[in-house]
């Protein structure tokens, strides 16, 4: 059994605002191995995007880790100098955002960006930045590379510009990619092909992906293990096929049966009533108590991940943060609220 | 069949650039009876919004007629369009985002009577709460900002004061884009009850073709300021026959990974619109295109199914044709 890329225990996240604390993230754990696509899927709000910026310590103002460990290849990155972290950053893990526009400069040349970051991490010419970044544009399939490179981030539409921030992120080989909505904001047909090269990227370069993303389809069609996270915690998580074969939290549940399947005819969808939790006051017990279908007295009590799968990690657990899940719960506490 | 509540005949909305005009909406004929649900969908630029701006005459549209109820309303000064703005109200992706902050839900909701000069403030203070209850809020929501509403509640806010005055058709631009999966289908299902109980019409425009077939009586596909294709929404999924429907189809991701596809999907992209192809103008991403395909541009034909395509070699009319195809081949 190989050692894992990247581990994360107990991330805890929080940031301060004027009108209150909001606990982002509340203690999740994540395990990634190299080669993997780890998809992490959650309403807005649950705390996808607090953890990947967690990660590499890339917080807006007002945010606090507050406890945890990110061990990356034998290095705990919550760790690291600011100093040393910008080195890991680019570098060793690259990162895609959901607007790339706002993560461009709009006055500068792409090819001259994939150069810049060339030239920040690696012992390199000009001359070779340059060829390199031609190739990174072919890699990510980009028509005529050897001009575009020379244009503006403007001169791109929508599903060129997530390709030249991929071909950024990509530009020093890093083993960690993380993708945050990186389609989110495209039309479904420019989603599809992006989809199609992170897949393809991956096969060739083997390096692992987190794929964060509020569409079931997008995990579907792309990871290979997943993480359901709500109210900043982890509600299950398993094996892609597992989880949309024999979803077990009771949101996951609700999710799935509230999405739209293009294969199936039309008729009413089933949502899931009520609205996600403010994460200045979350409910005490199971964050997801206030709209679950099953919620019982004992769910004001916090529930644990419960479930695992076999020691060696051949087939990862499939868990799950719910007191239905839990063998050991006495029936007189499974009543109904 | 009845006249349609709504008619656009040939309706066209260019905007003048500097690098020449912009045909947003060039040319498009379409009806929506009363009581119906007419979905639009399209990549982002094709021309849905603008398209719905001119209908109810946010813009002056360029070209073309509007006819609400048989009535020519295409060039009405704004006086006159007073009657009929009544009955067509608009709702959009974030309705609050635009209203006044410092006024309650309640207020919100009846200001659009008090304009209209509709009951008393009495009558009117019942009249919203009704509105509240329709939209799935309690009655204490009228005391409260919309700003301190999550995503859907906002939504539904909108909804609310959007059907204050009773209209017959109700235009929905992209109405649930921004919001949680799990909220969507609170609010198509609203939507669809709302239409059950009062009869309004609906134009409701969306990006997302998987969640249009759970509330549209029948979909219109737009390309580059075109309508392609249009029929009852059951057929436009089973036997698709535009080859743009089928990719915006095939570009949608499936929730089962048994059903997960590796190939690469290069399928191109848009066109701008300021420089539109030649012919059909589908012709640059299609794979079925043949010259006659880059040099004369396909006309709409509607079948006696009500079935339109805008295309020179359309895909087979349903599956059980194409299998009489094959089998007589
Ligand atoms: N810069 C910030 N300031 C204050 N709160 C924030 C900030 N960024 C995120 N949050 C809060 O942290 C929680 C998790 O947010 P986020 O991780 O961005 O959610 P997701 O990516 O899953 O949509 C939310 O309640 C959000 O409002
Ligand atoms: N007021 C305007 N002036 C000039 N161009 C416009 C204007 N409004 C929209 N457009 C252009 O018209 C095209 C169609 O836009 P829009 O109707 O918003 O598309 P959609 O709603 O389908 O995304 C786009 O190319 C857009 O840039
Ligand atoms: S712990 Fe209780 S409230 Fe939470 S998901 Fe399970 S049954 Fe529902
Ligand atoms: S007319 Fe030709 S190019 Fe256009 S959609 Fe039909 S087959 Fe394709
Ligand atoms: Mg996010
Ligand atoms: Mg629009």
């Amino acid at each position: 059994m190989t050692a894992p890329l990247l581990s994360l225990r107990d991330l805890r996240t929080e940031y301060r605002t004027d009108r209150g604390t909001v606990q982002a993230v509340r203690g999740v754990d994540l395990t990634l191995y190299r080669g993997e696509i780890l998809g992490l899927v959650g309403e807005s709000g649950s705390g996808k995007s607090v953890t990947c910026m967690s990660i590499l310590k890339l917080l807006k103002r007002g945010g606090h880790i507050t406890s945890g460990s990110a061990d990356y290849d034998g290095t705990d990155l919550l760790r690291l100098s600011e100093g040393q972290l910008s080195r890991v950053r680019g570098d060793k893990i690259g990162v895609v955002f959901q607007d790339p526009m706002s993560a461009l400069n709009p006055t500068m040349t792409v090819g001259r960006q994939v150069e810049e970051v060339l030239l920040q991490h690696r012992k390199i010419s000009k001359k070779d930045a340059r060829a390199r970044a031609i190739e990174l544009f072919k890699l990510v399939r980009i028509p005529s590379a050897e001009t575009r490179i020379d244009n503006y981030p403007h001169e791109f539409s929508g599903g060129m510009r997530q390709r030249v921030m991929i071909a950024i992120a990509l530009a020093c080989d890093p083993d960690l990619l993380i993708a945050d909505e990186p389609t989110t904001a495209l039309d479904v047909t420019i989603q599809r092909q992006i989809l199609a090269l992170l897949k393809e990227l991956r096969d060739r370069l083997g390096m692992a992906i987190i794929l964060v993303t509020h569409d079931l389809g997008v995990i579907a069609e792309t990871a290979d293990r997943v993480m359901v996270l709500y109210g900043g915690q982890i509600m299950e998580e398993a094996r892609v096929a597992d989880l949309f074969e024999a979803p077990q939290h009771p949101y996951t549940r609700g999710l799935l049966a509230a999405i739209p399947d293009p294969r199936q005819s039309g008729g009413a969808l089933t949502p899931v009533p009520g609205s996600p939790p403010d994460m200045r006051n979350p409910p005490s017990g199971c964050p997801f108590a206030p709209r679950c279908p099953k919620a019982m007295a004992i769910c004001l009590t916090p529930p644990d991940l419960y479930g695992a799968g076999d020691a060696l990690h051949l087939r990862p657990a499939q868990r799950t943060r719910c007191w239905l899940a839990d063998p050991a719960v006495p029936a007189e506490l499974m009543e109904a609220t | 069949m009845n006249a349609p509540l709504l008619e656009l005949d040939n309706l066209q909305m260019h905007f003048p650039t500097r690098q020449g005009p912009l045909k947003a909406v060039d040319g498009i004929s379409l009806s929506i009876q009363a009581g119906e649900t007419l979905g639009l969908v399209g990549e982002s630029g094709c021309g849905k919004s603008t398209l719905a701006r001119a209908l109810i005459r946010l813009h002056r549209p360029t070209g073309g007629r509007v006819l609400l109820d048989g009535q020519d309303i295409t060039t009405l000064s704004d006086s006159a369009l007073k009657p009929y703005r009544r009955r067509m109200q608009m709702i959009f992706q974030d309705p609050v985002a635009a209203l006044n902050g410092r006024m309650t839900v309640g207020e919100l909701i009846a200001e659009p009577l008090e304009i209209m000069n509709i009951g008393t403030p009495a009558t009117r203070r019942k009249r919203v709460k009704d509105l509240l209850d329709k939209v799935g809020l309690g009655a204490d929501a009228a005391n409260r900002f919309p700003h301190s509403f999550s995503g859907g509640q906002r939504q539904r806010v909108g909804i609310a004061r959007a059907i204050a005055l009773e209209p017959e058709l109700v235009v929905c631009d992209e109405p649930i884009s921004a919001l949680d999966v799990s909220i969507q289908a609170q609010i198509v299902n609203m939507l669809s009850d709302l239409k059950r109980d009062t009869g309004l019409a609906y134009l409701f425009i969306t990006h997302d073709l998987s969640m249009l077939r759970h509330i549209a009586d029948r979909i219109g596909v737009m390309y580059l300021g075109k309508l392609v294709e249009i029929a009852p929404s059951e057929a436009l999924h089973v036997a698709p026959r535009h080859p743009y429907t089928e990719l915006l189809w095939s570009a949608i991701p499936v929730p089962d990974p048994a059903a997960r596809r590796d190939d690469a999907f290069e399928t191109g992209e848009v066109p701008s619109p300021l420089d539109i192809p030649t012919g059909c103008r589908f012709h640059t991403r299609c794979p079925y295109a043949s010259p006659l395909c880059k040099a004369t541009e396909p006309p709409l034909k509607t079948g006696a199914d009500g079935h339109g395509v805008a295309c020179h070699h359309p895909l087979p009319s349903s599956p059980s044709t194409a299998q009489q195809e094959i089998e007589h081949a």
